[in-house]
């Protein structure tokens, strides 16, 4: 600590360090922004804006009834999702979550295989306190994913 | 008189009582009149009352089942158990707000009985604000679209039931109202800072007079957090606690912003700095809390918590804005009169290294609030529905907390003004040697990666500057009073409990922290169909399906699987299951979670088969060190009780030789 102007220059070199760590932040953030986003979409809306093959996307709407087949020992998953309008077929691997039911709503994160079905990493159950089915071809109802 | 009327009665009383307490804590500040004051104390306790007795008459109703209310024939249930009726108090929207509003409303009694006392102005008038704020959310609870006393003409014969997972865990008796606590509390030191402005004082009066009610706040935020990342682990069964949903976002925004508040705190007090700035993070973690409240209660983000949509987004949304002009304006017009009594000095002084962490926290919530908001952004802009994910929030949330954390391990050591070379030295040396061994452990405990390597090896760094200083501090007392370790370490509770009960927060961060990086590094899982009397084997554990079985309670159903877990010869049982509301149209999976200190094994039913019940698939997980995030967050709420207790009042005036005394000791 010697004199007013050392000090003068410690704080200015204190705030522009500051700074630089905000600004390494900010841009490690944004740069993190892109990558991260998932399309939250219907059947219908993911044919109609051509999401690529392998790009991660989640497709919200109701299981087929009758469609859901679940090979226990092999542990392959398959069914139909549909918003009324297009269905898309679904296959990963794992046991569908328990909250998972025909007639009821879903949402599958993955991404589209080059055959057009949509290979799932992850399937979730809608449960909502009070699940309304959404509208043929409309966006997936908001609530819990 | 019926429970509604009791309710909806008390709420409309309360409402005029707020009122005529705003215009009588104003009226006694213009006109210093004490009478005023008086009736501003009376009808603010009165208030609090009336609010009490509402909140008693919902749980009244939900407990004795009375349907006649919208709000119990939509949570509640004849099957309901009572202890479940009862907290469903805060198991949906207009319940929760009820509750937020007593809290308010015993917040500014506080303040109105206890501050006014000693701080006549600048307290009466953020009773003034606090009254403002309660009178908007008496408001609210008057108007249909928050009203909890709602009636219905013809009452059903049975109500829907709690939402089922809200019935699960006792912890949702503890989550929620922990969080409220530490929501509403934060009013308080944002009134003052209010009022400060509002008077045009600044100085910091505000600031030390909400020191113990910002610390308190915090306090019960970061343990809600907690509770609230256990129930999410005990009870979503996906066998993580944290999922960067936007209504946990909400909580942990205020709760970072309150924690960097928390430190400049100290440099203001004793260098009477930043005042700008800490009046900037009042501000902001306030706003913040209504920010959370919005979000989650007006459904326009996808969450875990989100209630159904509801008329009352707008309205908080009209009461955050009104709260963000009004008080950045104050802020604005105040600035001038706001000058700090000198500039920041040397980059290795404890004061510098408070405002790295408050950029480093304060970057981090923009950060979560940019993810949790820019879906709001790309929907407002393109139609379009996304998520963001958790890469996004880890790639910036890693790295700030292991930064975090090694300023938490400098900070402290660091003199105010600047270090000399002998005094890093004298501080740092065995730090660094542990930190070495630290890395050394964390290789041991075959942890991989910079990021788990760096966590281990700054857990252990921290932990060694907390331990010298309690080492130092016992020995100074030791030397000086002739005090034994034991009676010394009391003492240095005691008599400096804001500064050791803060090392006890920062060792519970610590063990949070290894939770973390532990249970994300290291976690096993492993999926298998078994058929009864089949087993899997994961990491060392050998697991059995014994059978499974169908259970039936009045108010659901389950389908249980009995597992047996072996290893090393000792066995354990647990019991996963999926459970059936009839309110809901999917079963909700229950995990069954064998706790452990080294690991905690976590076992989901994944699917059975429903006709013969001859197999079921089961998902195990073994999470290591888990359990400590619990403890963690326990020693932190202990170390916060610590810190926030006041000190025993005779001897306060010995205590500046006292710590240059023990300064001079622990120089040697």
């Amino acid at each position: 600590m010697s004199g007013p102007a050392s000090l003068l220059r410690g704080r200015r070199l204190l705030l522009l360090a500051a700074l630089a760590t905000a600004v390494l932040i900010a841009v490690v953030a944004l740069g993190g922004l892109g990558g991260s986003t998932v399309y939250y979409l219907t059947p219908t809306e993911a044919r109609a804006r051509g999401i690529a093959v392998g790009a991660t996307a989640r497709l919200g709407g109701l299981v087929e009834s009758g469609t859901l087949v679940y090979e226990p020992t092999s542990r392959d998953l398959r069914f139909v999702i549909t918003d009324g309008v297009t269905r898309v077929t679904v296959s990963g691997r794992g046991a569908p979550p328990g909250l998972l039911r025909e007639g009821a709503g879903a949402v599958v994160e993955g991404a589209f295989a080059e055959d057009g079905t949509f290979r799932a990493t992850q399937v979730i159950a809608k449960h909502d306190e009070v699940y309304v089915p959404p509208s043929p071809g409309a966006t997936p109802a908001r609530g819990r994913p | 008189m019926t429970w509604a009327d009791l309710g909806s009665g008390a709420l409309r009383a309360a409402l005029p009582l707020a009122l005529w307490g705003l215009a009588a804590s104003i009226y006694a500040v213009r006109r210093r009149d004490a009478r005023a004051l008086a009736s501003a104390r009376w009808s603010s306790a009165a208030a609090f009352a009336l609010t009490v007795v509402a909140a008693v008459a919902m749980v009244g109703a939900l407990v004795a089942h009375d349907f006649g209310i919208r709000y119990v024939a939509l949570n509640n249930a004849r099957e309901t158990p009572v202890f479940w009726s009862a907290i469903s108090l805060w198991g949906a929207l207009e319940g929760s707000i009820l509750l937020w509003t007593a809290i308010l409303a015993g917040a500014t009694t506080h303040v109105a009985w206890r501050g006014t006392r000693s701080l006549p102005s600048l307290a009466t008038t953020a009773l003034a604000v606090l009254f403002g704020m309660l009178a908007f959310f008496l408001l609210l609870v008057v108007t249909p679209a928050a009203d909890p006393f709602v009636r219905i003409d013809l009452p059903p014969p049975n109500g829907r039931g709690p939402n089922p997972l809200l019935q699960d865990h006792w912890l949702m008796a503890l989550h929620p109202p922990l969080l409220y606590l530490g929501y509403v509390l934060f009013s308080v030191p944002f009134a003052y800072a209010m009022a400060s402005l509002i008077l045009g004082e600044g100085g910091d009066r505000w600031l030390v007079a909400t020191r113990r009610a910002a610390l308190v706040s915090w306090a019960l935020l970061g343990v809600g957090i907690v509770a609230g990342a256990w129930w999410s682990y005990a009870v979503l069964g996906w066998g993580g606690y944290w999922a960067w949903d936007p209504v946990e976002n909400a909580a942990i925004m205020p709760w970072l912003v309150a924690t960097a508040y928390l430190h400049p705190v100290m440099v203001e007090e004793k260098r009477r700095l930043l005042r700008v700035w800490n009046l900037a993070l009042v501000i902001g973690a306030f706003a913040l809390t209504i920010l959370g409240t919005f979000l989650t209660r007006s459904g326009v983000v996808n969450s875990v918590h989100s209630f159904t949509q509801s008329a009352i987004g707008p309205l908080l949304l009209g009461y955050l804005v009104a709260i963000l002009v009004l008080s950045v304006g104050l802020l604005l017009w105040r600035a001038p009169r706001l000058v700090d009594a000198g500039p920041v000095g040397a980059p290795l002084s404890r004061e510098a290294i408070f405002l790295f962490q408050n950029v480093l926290f304060v970057a981090a919530t923009l950060t979560v609030l940019l993810g949790t908001l820019y879906p709001l952004v790309v929907e407002a802009v393109s139609g379009a529905q996304v998520s963001i994910g958790a890469p996004y929030f880890d790639r910036v949330g890693v790295p700030v907390a292991l930064a975090l954390l090694f300023l938490m391990g400098v900070g402290p050591q660091l003199p105010w003004q600047g270090a000399s070379r002998a005094t890093l030295e004298r501080q740092f040396t065995a730090p660094l040697v542990a930190a070495g061994a630290g890395a050394a452990w964390a290789l041991v405990a075959g942890m991989a990666g910079p990021a788990g390597i760096l966590a281990y090896a700054l857990a252990a760094f921290v932990t060694a500057t907390v331990a010298q200083e309690f080492a130092r501090g016992v020995r100074a007392r030791r030397v000086l009073r002739a005090e034994p370790a034991a009676t010394a370490l009391l003492n240095l509770f005691r008599r400096s409990g804001r500064r050791y009960g803060g090392y006890v927060v920062h060792l519970g961060i610590v063990v949070v922290a290894l939770a973390i990086a532990t249970s994300q590094a290291r976690t096993v899982e492993a999926e298998a169909t078994l058929a009864p009397g089949g087993s899997m084997e994961v990491a060392g554990y050998r697991v059995t399906l014994l059978g499974l079985r169908d259970e039936t309670e009045p108010r659901r159903r389950l389908v249980v699987a009995d597992l047996r877990l072996e290893r090393h010869g000792a066995g354990d049982e647990v019991r996963p299951a999926l459970t059936y509301y009839p309110n809901a149209t999917v079963a909700i999976g229950s995990p069954g979670i064998r706790p452990g200190t080294g690991e905690d094994v976590y076992a989901i039913l994944a699917a059975f088969d429903a006709r013969g019940r001859a197999w079921a698939t089961i998902r195990i997980r073994v999470i290591p060190l888990v359990s400590w995030l619990w403890v963690g967050g326990a020693i932190v709420g202990v170390g916060a009780i610590v810190a926030a207790l006041p000190p025993p009042k005779r001897r306060e005036r010995a205590e500046p030789a006292r710590v240059a005394a023990e300064a001079a000791v622990g120089a040697t």
